[in-house]
C-alpha cells in the first residue's frame, strides 16, 4: 500500500497510524497533501482526503482540529482568511476576519478611562469571531462532506485527548500568568502542561458537539452565542448578542499578481496579499537568481523592499468597506518600478527616515505608467504610525488534493491565547490591538464599530500555467510577509526544494525594526557585508518561532506533492495512504 | 539471560541507594513565613507560588523582589526558583546579569540575617540552558537545600553540586509533588 507514497524524506513518524495517513515533517505523495502546524491536525486533513473528501473538506476538518490541538493559536474564538483555487480554474477567497462590536469606540474607551492597549488582554479586547462563519461559507462553497463528518475528528481529539508537544508546553508556559488569572481550568490542576502530558478538553468536545448537532448557526444565534454574551456581560466585554447575530463572512476574489511567470493568488484587504504582490513586483526588477541566497546584495535588496512595502501597507491596506484605497495602484508593476528605484544598492536606508519613503500609489490606480508619474513626480511624506506589537501566534495550513484543488488558510487569535477569555473550552481573540492605538485623522485603521482590523496574514497559492505549484503561508506577526517573500524567492529564484526553503535562516524587513533581524546560520561574511552596507544586524537563535512557522506544499510537474511542516513549531505534513 | 537479570537488579538497587542518598536529607525542616521569588523571571516561580498556596504554608510571592534587608526581614525562609526566560526578563526590563546581581544580593542579605535559603528548579529540562545555568550557579552556594525537578538533573549537574558543596538535595518527578514536599518541609 505504501508504494503510493513515492518519497518520505524524513524518517521520523510523528504520530500514530490510527488514521492510516503518513505523517512526518516532510512527506511526498501524489494522493494529496496537508501541511499544518501540528501533526494531529495535519493527519486529520489527510484522513479526510483518504475518505474521498476534497481540499475544502480537509481544510474545514483541519481548521476545527487546530482549534483543539493548538487552542492557544486559533479556534472557534478566532478569525482568518482562506484562499482557494479549484482544478476547474475557479478561484475564490473567504474573508472571516473578526469584526469590531458596536460598543467598541475610542469615545467609549475614553469614557471608561482606558485605551486599546489597556483592554487588549481583557474581554473588551475581543472582536466578534469569524472562524465558524468562515467554515460555514466553505461548507457552502465546494465542500462534499457533511459538517458532522468534518467536525468529528476534532471532537474525538478533544474528548480522547492528545499528547502535548513542546510548542504547546512552551507557549502555555510563556502565558502562565494570563492563564492563571483568566482560565485556570485550562491548566493542569493550576500548573503548567508539560510535553508528553495528555491534554483532554471535554468542554470543547461538548461545544463542538453542539455545533455538530445544531449547525454553525448556534455559534452566532444560539446556545454558544448566549454563552459568549453571558461571559461578556459578566466580565465587561463589548460583544453583544446583536454583534454576534450581525456577523457575516465575505466571499471575495483573491488578489492576483505575477512573479517571473508564476501567478500569485493572495488575500485582499484588510490582510497582506496586496503587500506581498507589491513586494514581488519590486523584486522582479532585480536579477536575484544571479546572486544566490547567501549573497548580501540579494538579502539587502529583499530586506529594503520589505521595509518600503511595509511603509506602503500602512497607507494602502485597511478594511475595504471603510476606506477607498488605491490597492490596484499599489499592486501595479509600474508603481513597483518606481519603488525599486528608491533602493540604494550601496547603502541601507536610515531606519529613522523610513517614513520619508512612503510611496504614492494613487496615480497608478488611474493606470498611469511609471514614466508619466516620474515626469510629474510628486513625492509626499506622511505621518508616523504607532507600532503594533505583533506576536508570533496564528496558525497556517496548506492543502492540495489529488484533483488539483488547493486551499491556503490562516487563522488566529491575534496574541497567543487571545484575550485569555476562556469560554466553553475555547479562547477569544484579542484583535482589537490591530486598530490604531488612538484616533488619528489621517490613519486608515481607526477603530470603528463593524470594522475589521488590518493584519499581516497572507495565505497564498502560486500557480504555473494554470496548475497549483506552491501553497504557502505562515504565522509570525510582523515577520509573516518577510518569511513568505523569502520562501517564494528561495523556491522560484533560487530553485530550492521546499524543505531547504523552509530551513533557510530567515530575516525581516519591517518599518518598526531599526535593525535587520536574522536567524543565525548565514555565512559570517554575508553578515559582515550587510553591516558594511549600513545594516545593524541582530542575530537570533536558529530556528526561532519568532520568524514564523510556514507549512507549505509544492507540486512537481509529475504531480508529486511535497509537504513540509514547520521546523520552528513542531509542524507536520500528512498524506493519505490511498 | 541470568547475568543480564542480575546486572539489572544490581543497577536497580544501586540506583535506589543513590536515590535514598540524595533524598534522605529531606527530614530537614524549615520555618514559615516564606518569601518566594524568581531567579530569571520564568514562570517557575509563579508555579511555586501556586504550590505553596496548595500546600497551605504561609508565603509571600514577589517575583522580582528588590534585594533589600527590609524585604527579607519578615521571612524565615527564602525560596528562589531559578530559570531564565527571555520574555520574563524583557517584561521586567532587565538582563540576565542584572537578575544575577539581584538574586545573589538577596542571598547575601538572607544569609546575613541567618534566614534559610532553598534554591529550586521546578521546570525541568526545558528550562535548562546557558542563562538558567548561570543563575543557578551564582546562587547555589548560598543554598541550605536544593529542590530540583528530576529531568533538570539529567546531566547530574545538581546532584554533583549537592555532593561537592554538601547541600541536601531533593529530586522530584512531577511538579505537583512539590506540594507535599513543601508540607513536609514546613508543616511536619
Amino acid at each position: 500500500m505504501r508504494k503510493a507514497i513515492f518519497l518520505i524524506i524524513s524518517i521520523v513518524i510523528i504520530a500514530s497510524f490510527s488514521f492510516s495517513a503518513v505523517t512526518s515533517q516532510t512527506v511526498a505523495s501524489s494522493l494529496g497533501m496537508v501541511a499544518a502546524a501540528n501533526p494531529y491536525a495535519a493527519e486529520v486533513g489527510a484522513e479526510i482526503l483518504e475518505k474521498g473528501g476534497n481540499a475544502i473538506d480537509a481544510a474545514i476538518a483541519v481548521s476545527f482540529a487546530l482549534g483543539v490541538v493548538e487552542p492557544y493559536a486559533s479556534g472557534l474564538g478566532g478569525e482568518g482568511y482562506a484562499v482557494v483555487t479549484l482544478a476547474n480554474g475557479e478561484k475564490f477567497a473567504v474573508d472571516f476576519k473578526s469584526m469590531a462590536p458596536q460598543a467598541a469606540t475610542y469615545e467609549k474607551l475614553e469614557e471608561l478611562g482606558t485605551s486599546i492597549s489597556g483592554v487588549r488582554y481583557t474581554p473588551k479586547g475581543a472582536l466578534v469571531p469569524g472562524i465558524p462563519a468562515g467554515i460555514q461559507m466553505m461548507l457552502e462553497n465546494g465542500a462534499s462532506m457533511s459538517l458532522a463528518e468534518l467536525i468529528q475528528p476534532a471532537i474525538d481529539l478533544a474528548r480522547n485527548g492528545f499528547t502535548v508537544n513542546e510548542t504547546f508546553a512552551s507557549v502555555t508556559s510563556d502565558n502562565y500568568e494570563k492563564l492563571l488569572e483568566n482560565a485556570p481550568e485550562f491548566l493542569k490542576d493550576m500548573l503548567l502542561w508539560e510535553a508528553g502530558d495528555t491534554f483532554v478538553n471535554e468542554e470543547l468536545a461538548k461545544t463542538l458537539e453542539l455545533i455538530k448537532e445544531n449547525g454553525i448557526d448556534c455559534f452566532y444565534h444560539g446556545q454558544i452565542a448566549d454563552a459568549i454574551v453571558d461571559y461578556m456581560e459578566k466580565n465587561d466585554g463589548f460583544i453583544t448578542k446583536a454583534d454576534m447575530e450581525n456577523y457575516v463572512p465575505y466571499l471575495r476574489e483573491p488578489v492576483h499578481g505575477t512573479y517571473r511567470g508564476y501567478d500569485v493568488y493572495a488575500p485582499g484587504p484588510p490582510v497582506s496579499g496586496p503587500q506581498l504582490i507589491a513586494i514581488l513586483n519590486v523584486l522582479e526588477n532585480f536579477n536575484l537568481s544571479a546572486m544566490g541566497p547567501f549573497d548580501p546584495l540579494a538579502i539587502h535588496i529583499i530586506q529594503q523592499t520589505l521595509v518600503l512595502e511595509d511603509v506602503d501597507r500602512r497607507y494602502y491596506i485597511s478594511d475595504p468597506d471603510y476606506y477607498d484605497l488605491p490597492v490596484n495602484g499599489f499592486m501595479s508593476k509600474d508603481y513597483a518600478r518606481l519603488r525599486a528605484m528608491v533602493i540604494d544598492l550601496n547603502e541601507a536606508l536610515d531606519p529613522d527616515s523610513y517614513w520619508d519613503y512612503a510611496g504614492e500609489a494613487a496615480p497608478f490606480e488611474e493606470g498611469k505608467s511609471y514614466e508619466e508619474v516620474l515626469i510629474e513626480k510628486n513625492k509626499e511624506t506622511a505621518g508616523v504610525v504607532a507600532e503594533i506589537n505583533e506576536s508570533p501566534s496564528t496558525s497556517h495550513f496548506s492543502i492540495v488534493d489529488k484533483y488539483g484543488n488547493a486551499v491556503a488558510w490562516t487563522q488566529t487569535l491575534s496574541s497567543f491565547f487571545g484575550t485569555g477569555s476562556y469560554i466553553n473550552g475555547f479562547f477569544m481573540n484579542n484583535e482589537i490591538g490591530n486598530f490604531a492605538s488612538s484616533y488619528r485623522a489621517w490613519d486608515i485603521i481607526n477603530l470603528e464599530p463593524g470594522m475589521r482590523p488590518r493584519t499581516t496574514i497572507c495565505p497564498t497559492i502560486i500557480q504555473k500555467d494554470g496548475k497549483v505549484k506552491y501553497v504557502i503561508g505562515t504565522p509570525g506577526g510582523g515577520r509573516i510577509i518577510s518569511t513568505i517573500t523569502e520562501l517564494i524567492v528561495d523556491l522560484i529564484d533560487f530553485g530550492m526544494p521546499v524543505d531547504e526553503a523552509v530551513k533557510m535562516p530567515k530575516f525581516v524587513g519591517y518599518t518598526f525594526y531599526s535593525n535587520l533581524r536574522m536567524e543565525k546560520g548565514m555565512p559570517d561574511n554575508t553578515v559582515k557585508a550587510l553591516e558594511a552596507l549600513g545594516h545593524e544586524v541582530k542575530l537570533y537563535d536558529y530556528p526561532d518561532l519568532y520568524f514564523g512557522g510556514p507549512n507549505i506544499i509544492s507540486v512537481e510537474d509529475s504531480g508529486l506533492m511535497i509537504g513540509m511542516g514547520s521546523i520552528r513549531r513542531n509542524g507536520a505534513a500528512s498524506a493519505p495512504e490511498k | 539471560m541470568k547475568r543480564i537479570l542480575i546486572l539489572l537488579l544490581i543497577t536497580f538497587f544501586a540506583a535506589l541507594g543513590f536515590s535514598n542518598a540524595v533524598t534522605e536529607e529531606a527530614t530537614l525542616t524549615f520555618e514559615e513565613p516564606v518569601l518566594i521569588t524568581s531567579g530569571g523571571q520564568s514562570p517557575g516561580a509563579l508555579q511555586m507560588m501556586v504550590l505553596a498556596k496548595m500546600s497551605g504554608i504561609k508565603y509571600e510571592f514577589i517575583k522580582d523582589v528588590e534585594a533589600a534587608t527590609d524585604n527579607v526581614v519578615p521571612f524565615n525562609t527564602l525560596i528562589i526558583v531559578v530559570g531564565a526566560s527571555g520574555k520574563g526578563l524583557g517584561a521586567a526590563g532587565i538582563d540576565v546579569d542584572t537578575e544575577i546581581e539581584r538574586v545573589v544580593e538577596l542571598c547575601k542579605i538572607a544569609r546575613g540575617l541567618e534566614k534559610k535559603i532553598i534554591i529550586s528548579q521546578i521546570e525541568g529540562a526545558t528550562r535548562r540552558g546557558e542563562s538558567s545555568d548561570r543563575i543557578a550557579d551564582a546562587v547555589v552556594e548560598y543554598a541550605d537545600y536544593l529542590l530540583i525537578k528530576d529531568d533538570a538533573n539529567e546531566d547530574g549537574k545538581f546532584t554533583t553540586i549537592a555532593k561537592e558543596k554538601e547541600i541536601p538535595i531533593r529530586l522530584f518527578d512531577n511538579t505537583s509533588d512539590v506540594k507535599d514536599i513543601l508540607k513536609e518541609l514546613f508543616l511536619e
